[in-house]
């Protein structure tokens, strides 16, 4: 990636909610929504929202099924999806390197 | 692509130091360590009586200033092979069993492959060496650590390496370590004989190893697992 390391973020992932969905998602096998709606305090039609979006992108799929008698649905990280989390985090550590070295104040000679 | 206000917390710096929180909380929700180690422990402690009241053997070699003696059981190549490949199943069972009453999969799949095809190998590894006459000639020292490695407590250490790197745990990794260096320095006894008391000491050594750190664990993960759903 080239120029400003803001252009190389992708709107879809550089979003609190959807990074945070995707970065739980890396952590397990996969992860059930009621998992998700708890740890990231959101309401379940808000998070099937954000997982609306981030399966239309291709980087999660949605496994709906049953635990017993139980309805349950699945969350589980795409190739897509890793590639774009380690994306995500690669910018945002370019970006904060970036603004680190522009707000560091030039050094006077001893 | 999606257009939304921009929120406080999508700042860089506090965007990176989030995601790494809720990564970090997610790998403590999932550690369940102290389940493994305990099961490992009881088969180690359950071992003794076993290797006591079966059959066993005393190799011996003539060296400068004394003798080397390998001691082995019947129960080595029937007791640790059935009880390590079923405690793997147990705690596979059990680690799939928590993850989907907490709702959050958990790698586990990776360590009861290694511990069990750790058994298979090392067990065929330790009956080379039983049925080798050039085999462990020299026990002690250095030379001696292939066949401390074709171990039950070698197995063992091999997937709890598998563990830590699965559970990410710097902490597993440690006491791993420790737990493998029990298990390859070498013991030395003195004078033997037949059926010695001592004969049981190392797996009593990497039994409390294991229990201990088990307990550590379980104390450690407490606050977790209560808050757990």
């Amino acid at each position: 990636m080239t120029g400003h390391p803001a252009n190389g973020l992708d709107d879809t992932v550089h979003q609190r909610v959807r990074l945070g969905i995707l970065t739980i998602a890396h952590e397990a096998v996969r992860v059930e929504f009621s998992y998700l709606r708890s740890n990231l305090e959101l309401t379940a039609g808000n998070l099937s929202q954000h997982l609306g979006v981030l399966e239309s992108a291709g980087l999660i799929t949605i496994e709906k099924g049953y635990a017993g008698k139980r309805a349950r649905t699945w969350v589980t990280l795409t190739k897509a999806g890793q590639a774009a989390l380690a994306e995500e985090i690669t910018q945002l550590k370019r970006l904060i390197s970036q603004i680190e070295r522009a707000g560091t104040p030039p050094q006077e000679p001893s | 692509m999606t257009t939304e206000a921009a929120h406080p917390g999508d700042e860089p710096q506090r965007l990176l130091s989030t995601t790494r929180e809720l990564a970090q909380r997610v790998r403590k929700q999932q550690r369940a360590t102290w389940f493994p180690l305990l099961v490992l422990a009881a088969l180690a402690f359950a071992s003794i009586p076993v290797r006591r009241y079966s059959g066993h053997h005393l190799d011996c070699l003539a060296v400068p200033g004394g003798r080397v003696c390998r001691a082995y059981s019947d129960a080595d190549f029937v007791y640790w092979p059935i009880a390590l490949v079923l405690a793997y199943v147990v705690i596979a069972a059990f680690y799939i069993r928590r993850s989907r009453a907490r709702g959050i999969g958990t790698r586990v799949r990776p360590y009861a492959i290694a511990g069990i095809i750790a058994v298979v190998a090392l067990t065929g590894v330790a009956l080379w060496e039983l049925h080798s006459p050039s085999a462990g000639q020299n026990l002690m020292g250095l030379a001696g650590w292939p066949y401390r490695l074709a171990s039950p407590g070698a197995a063992i250490g091999l997937a709890l390496l598998v563990l830590a790197w699965a559970e990410r745990n710097r902490a597993l990794l440690l006491l791993t370590l420790a737990y493998i260096a029990a298990v390859l320095v070498p013991i030395t006894f003195g004078p033997v004989g037949h059926n010695p008391p001592w004969y049981s000491l190392p797996l009593a050594l990497q039994g409390t190893v294991l229990l201990l750190g088990g307990i550590g664990f379980a104390l450690a993960q407490r606050p977790l697992r209560s808050r757990a759903p």
